[in-house]
């Protein structure tokens, strides 16, 4: 339905008959503008969602955390250093090798992380080590901004806040093996994930190796996070909110129970964001992540109202 | 409480005593100084510098380069980065918490952000100050009122929603990029004498206040129980430091835009020096905030980069950079040893 939406809406405003014709019949005036603009568009911010909700989701079952997603453990802010530096530099890496660079960003950022946090899990201390190296990051991309020209400056700070416009076939080709591969792979792991998530003595007791599935997980947490970035940009936020709206919505916190809303979720938020992004300023776009920024952190801290107690941290 | 606010004299001030610090860092800050006045762009000899300082410049455009353009830039640097210590060490102690400063807090972020906003409904106006009171006081309250539980989360949430809000409006308005990096990240390029003449009538309020305010803070820094006792009153104490704070951080947001981590650097290193007395705490913070900016300045305006695809070399990158990647690993260091205690 939201896809749909989205293929209507916009210049020139179409109708759900219309659209769709326009879709399918490559004789119709507005097809190219429909199948080659709008649908890409639509497709790409389903999967990235997808990916991201499902990133969050490892990340925050396997950290036992309400606060983990990839936004504040610096994976996206890891995987944007690398895109943004080859974009700058005009190193001319293909666009699909760009996730293969984005994501060792995006593990390097994440292993600091998770190696300054520690043993820790109390939400606070993670959210300022995150802080501190999305911080540090943002001063990598700021240098290297500072080095480009002018018209770097605005679509890098586009890409910066993450952004879905002008993004074509090619892109969605680029990414969705990542993402595929990556959800499949979550799926798997989802077992041993919420045994995690029941304290590590029961995990062990379990049979559930805790480090390896830990590293695992935290690891396609990242490919996903990185995948994303290298093409959208780090959308904040969707990650972080999705596991927590599945969780109402199916009224559970079992991750198996919930894994197969999360992506529907985070598809459904990002799909809604881009389009609110879209046409609220019209003609002017504003770059989606503003919009997942937005909206995710108020809803967030609504979310997690009722788990205060666990987010109080040691102080 | 004992932690790492709790009054104590410790670490190197046994063998530093106040007058060789006062003498350390005027030395050091007369270096900074000498530094950023016979370094830059322009390839001007040393000895006309000082031929310029000393009032005997053989041109015009001599003493234009080293009194318009250099030495307000150093000046700034120093009080912005004086301002920002400051505000650190008064917020740490009142909130109990080594690491709340302005960037952490958000409070930065949103003095940039009332910045950029009144600057986008009125451009050029003259009241960058102004705004950014009121943007940092708003923070301020909003942190109050929603992040009781749990300070470090809401305030780093809330630094991402004003920094979004302020791209965003950077990019619908399609700032040019000086004033985006001003803004966002903090740079002390292009300062010029008025930069200073705004500047420095806060230092000359905020500084002196908040060096009175030391004797209750070591008070305070003893548990609200024993300040009560001692007869600290926690209300009217609280107010006025916050206030202090606020104002010594959103003058350096409006010199310098909003450079992270200073706030929590300089402090930190202080306590290391001289202990967390905060009559010597205070002053010794704010020399070193000072100098740290400043000298990251120096760092960020030496930097240059063969850019592949380009003729000339890249010269330059944003003083908050620079802080930003000197801080990070200070503040994981930081968290790690909250961690263990």
């Amino acid at each position: 339905m939201l896809g749909l939406t989205a293929l209507c809406l916009g210049e020139p405003r179409l109708g759900p008959g219309s659209a769709l014709t326009a879709l399918v019949d490559p004789g119709h005036p507005w097809h190219v503008a429909v199948w080659q603009v709008r649908t890409p568009r639509v497709v790409l911010g389903a999967l990235a969602g997808a990916a991201l909700g499902v990133s969050g989701l490892l990340l925050q079952d396997v950290l036992r955390n309400p606060i983990a997603g990839p936004e504040l453990l610096g994976v996206s802010s890891g995987a944007a250093v690398v895109t943004a530096t080859v974009v700058v530099l005009g190193l001319g890496v293909p666009v699909v090798v760009l996730p293969y660079a984005a994501l060792a960003g995006a593990l390097v950022a994440g292993a600091l992380v998770l190696l300054a946090i520690g043993r820790t899990r109390a939400p606070d201390h993670v959210a300022l080590v995150g802080a501190a190296v999305s911080a540090a990051c943002g001063g990598l991309v700021v240098a290297v901004v500072g080095l480009g020209t002018q018209g770097d400056v605005v679509s890098l700070f586009r890409y910066l806040l993450g952004s879905l416009a002008a993004r074509g076939w090619t892109h969605v080709e680029a990414v969705a093996p990542w993402l595929v591969v990556g959800i499949t792979l979550a799926a798997l792991l989802s077992r041993r994930v919420e045994a995690l998530t029941l304290g590590d003595e029961v995990a062990v007791g379990l049979g559930v190796p805790v480090v390896r599935t830990r590293v695992a997980a935290v690891a396609v947490a990242a490919v996903l996070a990185a995948a994303v970035a290298s093409v959208c940009g780090p959308v904040a936020f969707v990650a972080l909110l999705s596991p927590h709206l599945a969780r109402r919505i199916c009224g559970s916190v079992s991750t198996r129970r919930v894994f197969w809303s999360v992506p529907v979720v985070g598809a459904a938020l990002l799909m809604s964001a881009d389009l609110v992004s879209r046409l609220v300023l019209y003609p002017v776009e504003l770059p989606v992540g503003v919009a997942t920024t937005l909206v995710g952190v108020p809803s967030l801290v609504l979310v997690l109202r009722g788990r205060a107690p666990e987010l109080a941290g040691s102080r | 409480m004992t932690g790492p606010l709790a009054p104590r004299r410790s670490g190197l001030s046994g063998r530093v005593g106040p007058v060789g610090l006062l003498l350390t860092a005027t030395a050091a800050g007369v270096g900074v100084v000498l530094a950023h006045l016979l370094l830059g762009r322009s390839d001007l000899p040393p000895g006309e510098v000082v031929r310029v300082l000393t009032g005997r410049a053989t041109a015009p455009a001599y003493e234009t380069i080293v009194l318009d353009y250099r030495l307000p830039r150093v000046l700034v640097g120093l009080g912005a980065g004086a301002l920002l210590a400051v505000s650190g060490v008064l917020v740490q102690a009142v909130v109990r918490n080594p690491l709340a400063e302005p960037s952490t807090t958000g409070v930065g972020a949103g003095a940039a952000l009332a910045i950029v906003a009144s600057l986008v409904l009125w451009p050029g106006h003259q009241w960058a100050y102004a705004a950014a009171m009121a943007g940092a006081v708003s923070t301020g309250v909003v942190l109050y009122a929603v992040g009781r539980r749990s300070p470090a989360v809401a305030g780093v949430l809330l630094g991402a929603v004003l920094s979004a809000v302020t791209s965003l409006l950077l990019v619908v308005d399609s700032a040019p990029i000086g004033t985006v990096l001003r803004w966002l990240v903090g740079s002390l390029n292009a300062r010029t004498p008025e930069d200073w003449a705004l500047l420095w009538p806060w230092l000359v309020g905020v500084l002196p206040v908040a060096w009175l305010l030391a004797s209750r803070l070591n008070v305070w820094a003893l548990g609200e129980s024993a300040a009560v006792g001692l007869g600290v009153r926690p209300g009217p104490l609280f107010a006025a430091v916050l206030l202090v704070a606020v104002a010594g951080a959103a003058a350096a947001v409006a010199a310098a835009g909003a450079v992270a981590f200073v706030g929590l650097v300089a402090p930190h290193v202080g306590r290391l020096l001289v202990g967390s007395d905060h009559r010597v705490l205070v002053p010794v913070s704010a020399a070193l905030g000072a100098l740290l900016l400043s000298l990251a300045d120096l760092v960020a305006f030496s930097i240059t980069v063969h850019v592949p695809g380009l003729a000339t070399d890249v010269s330059g990158v944003p003083v908050g950079a620079v802080t930003a990647l000197l801080g990070a690993p200070v503040l994981i260091s930081l968290v790690r040893r909250e961690n263990r205690s």
